[in-house]
């Protein structure tokens, strides 16, 4: 039984070098060539004496290349170098030579000499290695021809069909339109449909209501948030992570790329442009704000401290993810299994080598932690690519410059790399429109806040004066009016004039031994209210610093004549110098303040108040100081470059500008990924997205289809999707309707009357019945909250973080996900790996059995569905027959019925139970039910 | 194997043969998915050992932040000797030779980290202790207590000299090389289950960041199940999170099973319901079982006081190290504890060592003394192995005037317990404790020798897709094996 479990296991996991050891067993004197010898030498010497490479001009892929290359003798042990060779004692007359590959163990080697003696025994008929240019996925994409429809719907169809016939299999009968209809919603929108929705189906006779309902799910916007995570697993989103709140990986507000999957699915961009988009819309469509968010598939492998390990994560994940290839295994040595070298890796590289992470601001926040687009530009032209040798980045190859280009195997198109001159508004992106108005909307907002602060000041200082005089003569009759301007502008006035340290100093100084409480509060609100003023001054000259920057930099874009420019950069530099002494200003009052309110020690705040003094006097020597021909002005920044710490310092590392010119380099890497003679791109995206609709793929290694990958169970039918998505200007709509169109996709998942088929395909390799699917953690959740009527549909924006995600009904995927921050219930059901998940895991554990027992919001939607389905069902069995209908889809059989009206029965017995009560229980019931968390 | 064999196999057969818990239930599952063979054979795991195993449980106590080695199991006098001096100035210049130094890799950058050249004095004392006379420092007199239990490896290294070095030493690769399955996440992944009503790899104590998870490519049913030490909520989602009385539960778990199993009528030779409907009868007998085991009122006074319950600055951790035992007691297969998680981990001295390492001693030592006092009367140490780890020792040298940094040349790890020789030293470092100098040990070696001792062979439990190297794997520490 287990070895047929652990495929399961390992289908979602990377093929590399395998290193699988065969069966061995020393003691057969009689070792078998095809079972015992020949895996040996597969796994330890044909990457290099095979179909791959000849080293040596050596081929060990048959016996007979072995005898010809002189590698044996049959018979003769003495005369075979092979033997001698693996078995040597010094490493460099070794084989395999070091580090390509473990050496062989004694066994393995008696078992070669045992069967070189016995002649060499091998099938007459042995073929050797197949040419690695002849792999299927290799070889370019051709239309098969469909033939004529034995069985089914469309042209899918007909090559299901072939296969059936082949094998003699019976496929199974359509499901029933209560299971066809879940089946849709859910795979199409990620929900179940609503008691209505069924219904009006169920009445529907007419054969074209099926297209309908797949119609309209293709045209809802939430088709676009279903499929939109499915992309996002494969395209590993992931929200940022990091020590504390330092960012380490992934961006900030990195959600802007997923509004981008979700809209541009839902706007049917094609497959090839959300491809190109993703690595190049930055150089492809440089003013797109829009568009430049797809590139957070770049930004998102941003690694704070290590360049090579980011660069490393971006060539794995783009060969596997667009390609299947696993050019990761080349990283250290040729590759074992494929014709792509070593350097191919560091070829890939070189393309992605200068790009660099900014945050471009969006309209309306200038505040980079509170949102911003995170983008990815070409910052660093010309850093050289180099091989590492052995992977060891220590240990760069600088005798040879890596330049981009692709394995040689793919070279279908001559590498084009044309350098892309940006806009100005790119590299210099204040200058977008409506960032300067940005920036002095906020500085005027800035003032009006401190102006309100202010008042709020008077009024305490006010109020604390008038306490103290009421305390003075409690006799007197109270005051009631509010205070009069003359007197805010008089205690106004006061503050004012106390503007100078020096007067403030004595004040706060003195000492206050009496220790009168109301004559404290006055001194302090009086010391706040110095701050407040400063703080008003502050806001003034930040406004009027903004304001002289602006015309300056109008100025210095539109090429006015030196001399009136450099006047207007003069006042702005001036206006910043406002700035920094206003900022003196406060932290001094700021320290007075912490020393009047201070108790006990002081020498610490004596301290700092001499600190902030000189710094004042710095700043107001500053603006005296006259204006060097070099110096400038702060510019107000339209984007900022995501800091990176490469080097061993705790700083940032110098700032990576915005160049005015891109290498060019990604877009040719995204023409060359979507070129339509690309053999892998089209192959790659139907297996995904078949996957994903039938719960198996064709391709199972899904990011490897590589020679070390599987075959295609339908390569007829994968090549007619391949050309049809191709065709079709890759309009995964389009595929997305031939595919849940088809009567394959339509099939029961029953084996039942179908048994004869089970003893020749017990697999179902050829899909003569479909797969049941335990649905997504997000859809667990989504189908819970539609059918309780609480779902939050709102589209977008940023993601709930976890501590607002227990009261949060927004949809699963605007949930906060990280590698760090998983939501407790997702991760029950197998939540995608953000690091790498070509496809969900699907597990049973008793976890999911307690989160859907036990969790809040199960048990607080069990109530609120049963009074949505107990509308209009007055009888209990009617109840029940809805319930099984739209929780399940199942209509209920007399058992299922009997069964469950037995438990209400019993639920009303419990004392001080309503009829809501045993509703709400049976609902729970049926949450828990197996078909609840399953797509039959 | 067909499905119909499949549907043969009861739920009981199918936890028996593969003795595998809840790991069997993950793989259930996925007989409904396509079975793409790759060559397996003699991979899968079938959840009996490889070879006869002198241990069933294992005790992982982590201490998180790097312990000074030379402060707890391994003094250095000469460090008093030639406090203040640089170690170019003592007999030990040779330390500094460059090639010893070029174990260490590319760091990930911070200010720490960094070799520290004059020597610090001992911030506490030592003595001999036992039978065995091994030396211990004053800061753990209860662990010392048990010495002739422990076998100490003095002579450990690692590569990474920042706290990536943690998930370094729970999986053997550091937290740049990616992510890749804990040591519990492979013997959960290779091992049977042992009680059926529990989870059989726990994780008790707070996480760092960057060591969340265990299975990684082994899936996420081979990660640690979190344990609080809260009899009222001890296991997430372990009770309704709203009012349900026990009786209307039951009425709907009946009903439940019966609804599940009338679907099979519609489809037959489902394994994948089958697996559920075992599935939901483990969580039920789990939700029973763990608020019991962090239960302590049926544990004497004398017990808790061995645990150092009673004392304010060792309860928190002797309740969790109580739990433990409990755990071991019922049969649960890996509990990895955590001290100290949190920013870089509560024992990071770079300052205030004797202030910082006298307070966490105090909160640990009592707590662990006390567990393997406790596991050995109760004949539990014979089959357990409880390990003691931390993810690099700290430097010879001061950093600032109170502290020491980061030290990967050579630190101290024990085990006990499980078969291992009891009462020994192997291994050791120079006289300042910088490099290891005898029988150096990766901290694959510690992997490799628990392996070893719960009778699995790590080979054996290969991936295809992720080839391991031969570092990963470590070299069992046979000299300690008894």
């Amino acid at each position: 039984m287990s070895k047929k479990l652990l495929p399961f296991l390992l289908i979602a996991f990377a093929y590399c070098a395998s290193g699988l050891s065969s069966q061995i067993n020393a003691a057969d004197k009689h070792p078998d060539y095809l079972k015992q010898i020949k895996p040996i030498l597969r796994k330890g010497c044909y990457s290099c004496h095979g179909s791959l490479k000849q080293e040596g001009d050596l081929r060990l892929d048959t016996v007979t290349l072995m005898i010809k290359g002189g590698a044996i003798t049959r018979g003769k042990v003495d005369e075979s170098p092979l033997l001698e060779r693996v078995s040597a004692k010094d490493i460099d007359e070794r084989m395999p030579p070091e580090h390509e590959g473990e050496p062989f163990s004694a066994e393995q080697i008696s078992l070669i000499r045992s069967w070189i003696k016995e002649g060499a025994l091998a099938p007459e008929d042995e073929k050797p290695e197949s040419d690695p240019k002849d792999h299927w996925a290799f070889k370019p994409i051709i239309r098969p021809s469909v033939e004529k429809l034995a069985w089914g719907t469309n042209a899918i169809d007909s090559f299901i069909a072939k296969k059936h016939k082949e094998h003699g299999l019976v496929p199974q009968a359509e499901a029933s339109r209560l299971i066809l209809i879940r089946r849709l919603y859910i795979d199409l929108i990620g929900m179940p449909p609503s008691p209505e929705e069924i219904s009006e189906f169920e009445n529907d006779q007419t054969s074209g209501a099926y297209g309908k309902i797949v119609k309209r799910l293709l045209d809802d916007p939430r088709y676009g948030e279903r499929w939109g995570r499915h992309w996002m697993d494969i395209w590993r989103y992931s929200d940022w992570w990091g020590l504390g709140q330092q960012l380490r990986k992934s961006q900030k507000h990195i959600w802007h790329w997923r509004d981008w999957i979700v809209e541009s699915l839902n706007d049917n961009m094609p497959y090839d442009e959300m491809v190109r988009l993703m690595l190049a819309a930055d150089e492809l469509y440089p003013n797109d704000s829009n568009k430049i968010r797809a590139t957070g598939y770049l930004a998102r492998n941003y690694f704070l401290f290590n360049r090579p390990q980011w660069m490393e994560e971006t060539v794995e994940h783009v060969s596997k993810g667009f390609l299947g290839l696993t050019m990761n295994c080349a990283k250290c040595h040729d590759h074992k299994y494929d014709p792509i070298k070593h350097s191919d890796f560091y070829k890939l590289r070189a393309f992605f080598e200068p790009y660099h992470v900014r945050l471009d601001l969006v309209p309306g926040e200038l505040d980079f932690k509170k949102d911003g687009i995170p983008r990815i530009f070409d910052g660093l032209p010309d850093t050289p690519t180099y091989r590492y040798v052995r992977g060891d980045e220590k240990n760069p190859d600088k005798s040879t410059l890596i330049k981009p280009g692709f394995p040689e195997f793919l070279a279908f198109k001559e590498l084009n790399i044309k350098p892309v001159s940006l806009p100005v508004e790119s590299w210099q992106p204040e200058r977008r429109p409506g960032i300067l108005e940005l920036y002095e909307k906020n500085a005027g907002d800035k003032v009006e806040a401190a102006e309100k602060k202010l008042l709020k000041a008077l009024q305490k200082l006010i109020a604390a004066r008038k306490q103290k005089l009421e305390a003075v003569d409690q006799t007197k009759p109270k005051p009631v009016t509010k205070p009069k301007t003359e007197t805010i502008a008089k205690t106004k006035t006061e503050a004012v004039t106390k503007k100078k340290p020096e007067t403030a100093k004595p004040e706060t100084a003195k000492p206050v031994a009496k220790q009168d409480p109301l004559q404290e509060a006055i001194d302090k609100a009086q010391q706040e209210l110095i701050v407040a003023e400063y703080e008003l001054d502050l806001a003034r000259v930040e406004q009027d610093s903004v304001k002289k920057r602006v015309v300056a930099l109008r100025a210095k874009w539109s090429g006015a004549k030196q001399k009136s420019e450099r006047k207007k950069i003069e006042a702005a530099i001036r206006a910043e110098r406002e700035v920094t002494l206003a900022i003196s200003r406060i932290a001094l009052a700021k320290v007075e303040l912490k020393l009047l309110t201070a108790k006990g020690k002081k020498d610490k705040i004596q301290k700092e108040l001499k600190k902030a003094e000189d710094e004042l006097k710095k700043s107001e020597k500053n603006i005296a100081a006259p204006i060097g021909k070099d110096d400038s002005f702060t510019t107000l920044a339209g984007a900022r470059w995501t800091p990176t710490r490469f080097f061993n310092s705790t700083k940032d590392d110098p700032t990576v500008k915005f160049p005015k010119q891109s290498t060019g380099r990604r877009t040719e890497l995204a023409k060359w990924i979507t070129d339509r003679r690309n053999p892998l791109t089209a192959r790659v995206a139907v297996n995904h997205i078949w996957t994903r609709h039938m719960g198996k793929p064709f391709v199972p290694s899904i990011f490897d289809f590589g020679r070390n990958g599987d075959s295609p169970t339908h390569p007829e039918l994968l090549d007619w999707l391949a050309s049809e998505l191709i065709e079709s200007g890759w309009n995964m709509k389009h595929l997305h309707q031939l595919i849940v169109n088809s009567s394959v996709y339509r099939m029961g998942s029953s084996v039942a009357q179908r048994s004869s088929n089970l003893s020749k395909d017990s697999e179902n390799k050829y899909w003569w019945r479909r797969v049941p699917i335990r649905i997504e953690s997000q859809v667990v959740r989504d189908s819970i909250l539609t059918q309780a009527g609480t779902l939050d549909l709102t589209m977008g924006g940023p993601p709930v973080i976890p501590n607002k995600q227990a009261t949060s009904k927004r949809r699963g995927l605007y949930f906060f996900h990280s590698n760090n921050a998983r939501n407790l219930f997702l991760t029950t059901f197998d939540e995608a790996l953000v690091k790498s998940c070509y496809r969900r895991d699907q597990s049973i554990v008793p976890q999911q059995a307690l989160a859907l027992s036990n969790s809040k919001l199960v048990l607080d939607s069990k109530k609120q569905i049963a009074e949505r389905l107990s509308k209009g069902t007055a009888s209990d069995l009617e109840f029940i027959q809805k319930s099984f209908t739209v929780m399940l889809g199942i209509k209920a059989n007399q058992q299922e019925i009997d069964s469950s009206l037995k438990a209400m029965k019993e639920w009303r017995k419990i004392p001080d139970s309503t009829e809501n009560d045993a509703r709400a229980h049976f609902i729970w019931v049926l949450i828990n039910h197996n078909d609840f968390v399953t797509l039959r | 194997m067909n499905i119909n064999l499949a549907s043969q196999l009861t739920r009981r057969d199918c936890f028996a043969n593969l003795g595998m818990g809840f790991a069997s239930l993950a793989l259930g599952a996925m007989l409904q998915r396509d079975g793409y063979a790759k060559d397996v054979s003699g991979q899968t795991p079938t959840g009996q050992p490889h070879f006869r195993p002198k241990a069933k449980n294992v005790i992982w106590l982590f201490m998180n932040g790097g312990v000074s080695h030379m402060e707890s199991f391994d003094p250095k006098p000469m460090l008093t000797k030639y406090a203040g001096k640089t170690i170019s100035e003592t007999p030990y210049a040779d330390t500094q030779d460059p090639k010893k130094l070029a174990i260490e890799r590319l760091v990930v950058p911070d200010a720490n980290g960094n070799q520290r050249n004059k020597l610090y004095p001992l911030q506490i004392g030592f003595k001999k202790h036992g039978e065995s006379g091994i030396e211990i420092s004053d800061w753990f007199p209860h662990i010392a207590k048990q010495v002739d239990k422990l076998a100490l490896v003095r002579s450990m290294w690692t590569t990474d000299s920042n706290h990536g070095a943690q998930t370094q030493f729970h999986s053997g690769r550091h937290q740049n090389d990616g992510s890749f399955p804990t040591l519990g996440a492979w013997v959960h992944y290779g091992l049977g289950s042992l009680n059926d009503n529990l989870p059989q790899f726990i994780s008790i104590g707070k996480r760092e960041y960057w060591n969340k998870r265990d299975g990684h490519y082994l899936g996420p049913s081979h990660d640690a199940v979190p344990l609080k030490i809260d009899p009222k909520n001890p296991l997430s989602f372990g009770q309704p999170g709203r009012p349900f009385s026990q009786e209307s539960q039951s009425i709907g778990q009946n009903l439940l099973k019966q609804l599940n199993n009338l679907r099979s009528e519609d489809y037959p030779n489902d394994p994948t319901l089958e697996a559920r409907i075992a599935s939901y009868e483990l969580a039920y007998r789990m939700q029973k079982s763990v608020p019991d085991v962090v239960d302590f009122s049926k544990e004497t006074e004398a017990t808790k006081s061995l645990y150092g319950l009673d004392q304010p600055h060792s309860k928190d951790f002797g309740m969790k190290l109580l739990a433990t035992r409990r755990l071991i007691e019922k049969g649960v297969r890996f509990v990895q504890i955590q001290h100290g998680a949190g920013g870089a981990g509560a024992w990071d001295a770079h300052g205030a060592l004797k202030k910082n390492h006298t307070k966490n001693a105090l909160a640990v030592d009592q707590p662990i003394g006390g567990l393997l006092k406790d596991l050995d009367q109760r004949g539990l140490l014979d089959e357990t192995l409880v390990l003691f780890a931390t993810e690099f020792g700290r430097t010879p040298g001061s950093q600032g005037s109170t502290g020491r940094d980061h030290h990967i040349f050579g630190f101290t790890v024990w085990m006990a317990g499980g078969g291992l020789k009891r009462g020994v030293v192997h291994g050791a470092t120079d006289e300042i404790g910088f490099h290891a100098t005898e029988n150096r040990h990766y901290v694959t070696d510690i992997h490799a020798t628990i392996m070893k001792q719960l009778g699995l062979d790590p080979r054996k439990l290969e991936i295809p897709g992720h080839k391991r190297l031969d570092i990963d794997f470590g070299h069992s520490i046979n000299e300690i094996i008894a």
